[in-house]
């Protein structure tokens, strides 16, 4: 056996590299990495358009996720490369389980979004026309929304299984709905109390807080976090002191109490958040009740839950 | 056809020849999980010697290193990190480039990983220095390309 013994060279150059080694480094960083990485060369460009890449970044049971789907969606999401039925994820939410919810990656780090939708939630008196009534908008992503003619009563739950949810990830919970076309009342006084909570595990809840389904109210607050003048009587300003305002004890830190406003014109209140750890199976309970003021409330269109990542920097 | 006997009367361990001439040893459970070393041993017998062209002998201690462990099954994350901790961006390169071509599947994802790392939110210029990379296109296609992939750049410090 003859071993050719080679010139001592400098260890292999690097751009001799194959497009397969690079290809598994792209797959070790994130979504982000790559689509800016993509710049350093064209053989980069060629790797970060790779299946074996963007596969990584897919959550591991996408495909079972999206065979849930409308067979027609799913045909046509079928037949694209991994990285375009990443972005395509990331960028519209698909309806699954009978459009019973939604579907979708989140942007930065492809984390599972899902939305509950009104009619897969329970619902008290959500039966009862006098209550509650099914209508269809255009601008949900479901075929329903529930319109909250008036109750007393007011207690809405859903369920989320933590395996379908991805691992090591905070989750934040929201009600997603808006002001009906009569006003909404009966909400700016009395909070609603949100809970998340592991179903049957007989514990704590893993989150509680009050919450004011008010726009209105969260959006005066908002206008009036500025920094304010003094007004006492020894003032010297020659304008009036402004008007009384209705929450003084109230501070930035309870904006938090209030519904903010979403990119795709709704509103959204947060009840709550939830770390996945992952591995395990448990049932996630999120609920949204009023049911001790007693008073009637009305005026809301409930489009569903929200069980989206909060961002690292919250 | 000279043959160089094992040290050993058993076949348990193989001798690997570097692209410099030196001559190391390693378990043939260990050897297994390098492919491209099982393949020529397939071919070649395991009395042999066996050539590695391609990797020399700065490197392949650190290989047979790792591969020790893994067969007793005492790879852990602390191992992993102190394995890794002296090892300059250069010296990595080295054992990712000899851990594709040994096709020792292993050692080469954990290298991978531990590359994406030192890579991390690091400028397009820098991960071209990194590998020895030139850029190759041209400036109206790299402009389109910062133009469509903006986004992707928010929060990078890039030093050019």
């Amino acid at each position: 056996m003859v071993v050719i013994m080679q010139e001592q060279q400098e260890a292999v150059e690097f751009h001799d590299l194959p497009e397969g080694c690079i290809e598994n480094v792209l797959s070790f960083t994130t979504p982000r990495d790559v689509a800016r990485l993509s710049l350093v060369s064209s053989t980069f460009r060629s790797a970060a358009q790779s299946d074996s890449v963007w596969d990584k970044f897919l959550p591991s049971d996408y495909r079972s996720i999206i065979s849930q789907c409308d067979e027609e969606i799913d045909n046509s999401l079928y037949v694209l490369s991994k990285k375009d039925l990443y972005v395509n994820l990331t960028q519209k939410p698909i309806l699954i389980d009978d459009g019973k919810k939604s579907f979708q990656l989140d942007k930065v780090d492809g984390k599972k979004c899902y939305m509950l939708s009104a009619r897969s939630l329970f619902i008290v008196w959500g039966d009862t026309p006098r209550y509650w009534k099914w209508i269809s908008v255009p601008d949900s992503r479901f075929s329903q929304v529930a319109e909250l003619v008036s109750v007393c009563w007011f207690e809405i739950r859903g369920w989320i299984n933590t395996s379908m949810l991805s691992p090591n990830t905070l989750y934040g919970v929201y009600l997603v709905f808006k002001a009906s076309t009569s006003r909404t009342y009966g909400f700016e006084y009395q909070p609603c109390e949100a809970s998340i909570l592991i179903a049957g595990g007989g514990g704590d809840p893993v989150v509680e807080r009050n919450v004011f389904l008010d726009a209105e109210r969260g959006r005066r607050l908002r206008y009036q976090i500025v920094p304010r003048r003094r007004t006492g009587i020894f003032s010297r300003y020659l304008e009036p002191p402004p008007p009384p305002q209705v929450e003084q004890t109230e501070s930035v830190d309870d904006l938090q109490k209030y519904p903010k406003e979403r990119t795709d014109g709704w509103l959204e209140m947060e009840l709550g958040e939830y770390f996945n750890e992952g591995g395990d199976d448990k049932e996630v309970e999120i609920s949204v009740c009023e049911v001790k003021g007693g008073g009637w409330k009305g005026g809301l269109v409930l489009q569903g839950i929200e069980i989206r990542p909060k961002p690292k920097s919250c | 056809m000279a043959q160089e006997a094992s040290s050993s009367t058993s076949s348990k361990t193989i001798s690997l020849k570097t692209g410099d001439g030196e001559i190391f040893e390693i378990e043939a459970s260990a050897a297994k999980q390098m492919k491209t070393v099982q393949r020529l041993i397939d071919d070649l017998g395991d009395d042999i010697t066996i050539p590695l062209h391609n990797v020399f002998s700065k490197e392949l201690p650190k290989i047979i290193e790792y591969y020790k462990k893994d067969i007793t099954g005492e790879i852990t994350k602390d191992f992993e990190a102190e394995f890794v901790k002296d090892l300059n961006d250069d010296e990595v390169k080295v054992l990712f480039l000899a851990a594709n071509y040994l096709d020792a599947n292993k050692l080469f994802e954990f290298l991978s990983q531990n590359i994406a790392d030192r890579l991390e939110s690091k400028s397009v210029e820098y991960v071209r220095k990194y590998f020895g990379v030139e850029n190759d296109f041209t400036p109206e296609e790299e402009s389109k390309l910062r133009e469509e992939r903006a986004w992707s750049f928010r929060g990078i410090k890039e030093d050019e």
